[in-house]
C-alpha cells in the first residue's frame, strides 16, 4: 500500500526534476531494507509456521492411542526444546525470519503440551488458568528473543483468553478475571512498542474495543453510552495536544491512538442514538455528533486518514439520519442544518485564513 | 537491564533466551504433571455415580461430560453458615461411602472441613452464587467433569452408559483436589490409567 504510493511519489517527482533517479532508487532500497516491510518469503515463513503448530495442536486433540502418552509429552518437549535452540542458533546467524517461525511453533505448542497433560489427567475447570500461563510464556519469549512473530502469538492469546472468559462465565463479570483483557491489551502494546510489531498493535487495541462493547452489554445504560462518547473524545483530543511527554510517546504509535480513541467516541455516539430517540436531548445528540466528526477532521484530518474517513462517515450517517425521523418537524430539521450549516461555514472560512497564515509564516521563515 | 538484554539478543546470548523460555515450559509442565501423578498415587480413593454425553474440546479433542450425583448439592447438608452476600466461592464437601460402594455428599461448608475417619473432603472449583435458600440444590464442579478419549471413542461409553452403569473411581488429595483414576463400565476399567 504504502510502497505503491511512494513509487508513484516518487516517480512524480523525478518527472517534475526535483529528485534525481538515482536517490528515487536509494529511497525505495531504503524502504525495502526496513523489516517491517513485505517480503513474499517472510510471510511464507509465518504461514507454514502457522500450518505446523496447528498440525501439533491437532495431533494433541486427536487423542491418538497408537503412540502411548508418556512418549506424546516427551515428544512435544523435545520439539519445544528443538525449535527454541534451532532459533536461538538462526538469530545468532541473522536469520530472523526463520527464527520467528521457529519461535511461533514454540510458543503454540506449549498450547499443546499444557492440553496434552489436561487430557492425560482428565482435567477440566482449568481453561482460563491454561490461557494465563500460555499467554505468560508467549510474552517472556517474546521479550527475551525480541520476536515480532512472538508478540502477534501474544495478540491473539489475549483474545482467546478472553473468549475463554466469556465462554466460561456466561459473559457475566464474576471476581477480578475481567480485568485481565485490558491488562492483556496494555502488555501486547507493550511487546509491540518493544518488538517492533507495529501491525500487531490492532490486535491489542481491538480486544479493548470488544472489551468495552461486553461491558456496554452488562449496563445497558445512557450513562455508558455517554461515558464513552466523552470519554472516547477526551482520550482522541489528547492524542492531538501538543504536550511534548505525550505528544512524543503518541507519534510513535502512529495513527493507531487517534483511530481507536474516536472510534470509541463514535461507538458511544451510536449507543445513545439508541438509547435516545426524540424531543431536544435528539437535537443536543445530533449536534454533539456532528461537533464531534468536525471536531476530529480539524485535529486529525490531515495526517489521519483512517480518522478522516471515519469522520466524514459518521457526519454523513448523522445527517441522513436526522434528515429521515425529522426533529419535530421537516421545517425545524431544515433550521437545524441551516443553523449547522452557518457554523460549519464560518469555522471553514476561520480555518482557510489560518491555514494561509501559517503558510506564510512557514515560507517567510524558510526565506 | 537493558545492557542484559542487549547481551541476551546477541550471539550466545540467544542461546540462553531459549534455554530460559524452553526450561520455564519444561518446569510449568512437570509441575503440573507431578502435582497430578501424585495425587494418583498417594490420593484417598472415591467411587463416584456420572451420566455422561460426547463434545468436543478445541485443544485437547473428545470427551465425554460427566455428571455427577456429587455435582448438586443441597444446602440443607451446609454447616457453619450460609454466606449472605451475592459472590464467588468454594465449597468443601464430605463424601462418605455409601452401601452400594458409591460415596454421597454428607455434609458441606464454605469453610474448610475437618477431617473424620472413613471419610474424604472434596473441594470444589470456585464458583459464583447469589442467595440460598435452605431447599435449594447447589451446582458444583470439581475440575473432573470431563473424560476425554481418542477420537472418535466416545460413543461405546455413552451407549454403555444407556445400559449399565457407567462409574469414576477418582483419587482425593489432602488438600482436597480430585484426580480421576479411571472410567469403569460395568465395574471394569475402559482405558488404562499410568501414573505418567
Amino acid at each position: 500500500m504504502y510502497r505503491g504510493r511512494l513509487e508513484r511519489d516518487l516517480s512524480l517527482w523525478v518527472g517534475k526534476g526535483l529528485l534525481g533517479q538515482e536517490t528515487a532508487g536509494a529511497l525505495l532500497a531504503e524502504y525495502d531494507s526496513r523489516p517491517a516491510s513485505f517480503s513474499l518469503g517472510r510471510v511464507l515463513m509465518a504461514l507454514a509456521a502457522v500450518l505446523l503448530a496447528a498440525a501439533i495442536l491437532l495431533v494433541v486433540a486427536s487423542n491418538w492411542e497408537a503412540i502411548p502418552r508418556l512418549v506424546r509429552v516427551g515428544g512435544i518437549l523435545a520439539l519445544i526444546w528443538l525449535v527454541h535452540i534451532a532459533a536461538a542458533r538462526m538469530l545468532a546467524r541473522g536469520a530472523t525470519a526463520a527464527a520467528g517461525g521457529l519461535l511461533v511453533i514454540g510458543a503454540m505448542s506449549f498450547g499443546g503440551a499444557i492440553s496434552l497433560v489436561g487430557q492425560m489427567y482428565h482435567l477440566s475447570g482449568d481453561e482460563q488458568t491454561v490461557m494465563y500461563l500460555w499467554f505468560t510464556i508467549a510474552t517472556i519469549s517474546a521479550i527475551l528473543f525480541r520476536s515480532g512473530a512472538v508478540a502477534v502469538v501474544a495478540g491473539f492469546l489475549s483474545w482467546a483468553s478472553f473468549a475463554v472468559y466469556l465462554e466460561n462465565n456466561d459473559t457475566h463479570w464474576i471476581g477480578f478475571d475481567p480485568w485481565m483483557a485490558p491488562l492483556m491489551a496494555v502488555i501486547v502494546i507493550g511487546l509491540v512498542r518493544y518488538t517492533g510489531a507495529e501491525r500487531a498493535r490492532h490486535l491489542a487495541y481491538l480486544l479493548l474495543i470488544g472489551w468495552l462493547a461486553w461491558l456496554y452489554t452488562l449496563y445497558e445504560e445512557i450513562a455508558v453510552a455517554l461515558a464513552f462518547a466523552i470519554g472516547g473524545m477526551a482520550a482522541f483530543v489528547l492524542t492531538a495536544v501538543p504536550l511534548p511527554r505525550i505528544a512524543s510517546l503518541i507519534r510513535s504509535a502512529g495513527a493507531a491512538p487517534a483511530f481507536y480513541s474516536f472510534l470509541v467516541a463514535v461507538i458511544g455516539f451510536l449507543l445513545l442514538h439508541i438509547e435516545i430517540e426524540d424531543g431536544w436531548r435528539l437535537v443536543v445528540l445530533g449536534v454533539a455528533t456532528l461537533a464531534a466528526s468536525v471536531l476530529a477532521i480539524a485535529l486529525h484530518g490531515r495526517d489521519n486518514g483512517a480518522v478522516r474517513y471515519l469522520a466524514y462517515a459518521t457526519f454523513a450517517a448523522e445527517m441522513l439520519y436526522l434528515a429521515s425521523v425529522t426533529v419535530g418537524s421537516i421545517l425545524g430539521t431544515s433550521s437545524l442544518f441551516l443553523f449547522s450549516g452557518l457554523v460549519v461555514a464560518l469555522v471553514a472560512w476561520m480555518v482557510i485564513r489560518l491555514e494561509r497564515r501559517f503558510s506564510a509564516n512557514a515560507q517567510g521563515e524558510r526565506a | 537491564m537493558s545492557s542484559f538484554m542487549a547481551k541476551l539478543q546477541s550471539g550466545k546470548g540467544y542461546l540462553l533466551s531459549a534455554i530460559i523460555v524452553a526450561g520455564l515450559q519444561t518446569l510449568i509442565l512437570g509441575t503440573i504433571i507431578q502435582s497430578r501423578a501424585s495425587i494418583l498415587s498417594n490420593g484417598a480413593e472415591v467411587l463416584l455415580k456420572t451420566a455422561p454425553v460426547d463434545p468436543r474440546d478445541f485443544l485437547r479433542g473428545d470427551y465425554v461430560v460427566l455428571n455427577y450425583d456429587i455435582s448438586s448439592v443441597p444446602v440443607q447438608t451446609v454447616s457453619g453458615g450460609i454466606p449472605a452476600e451475592v459472590g464467588e466461592r468454594v465449597l468443601w464437601v464430605r463424601l462418605k461411602k455409601q452401601e452400594d460402594g458409591f460415596w454421597t455428599v454428607t455434609e458441606s461448608s464454605f469453610h474448610e472441613l475437618p477431617p473424620q475417619p472413613e471419610t474424604v473432603i472434596l473441594r470444589s472449583l470456585p464458583f459464583y452464587s447469589g442467595a440460598l435458600a435452605a431447599g435449594d440444590n447447589m451446582r458444583v464442579e470439581y475440575g473432573i467433569e470431563r473424560y476425554y478419549v481418542p477420537e472418535g471413542k466416545g460413543k461405546p461409553i455413552e451407549e454403555a452408559r444407556n445400559d449399565g452403569n457407567v462409574a469414576i473411581s477418582v483419587r482425593v488429595s489432602a488438600d482436597g483436589s480430585a484426580q480421576i483414576r479411571s472410567l469403569l463400565v460395568d465395574g471394569k476399567a475402559v482405558y488404562d490409567e499410568p501414573l505418567y
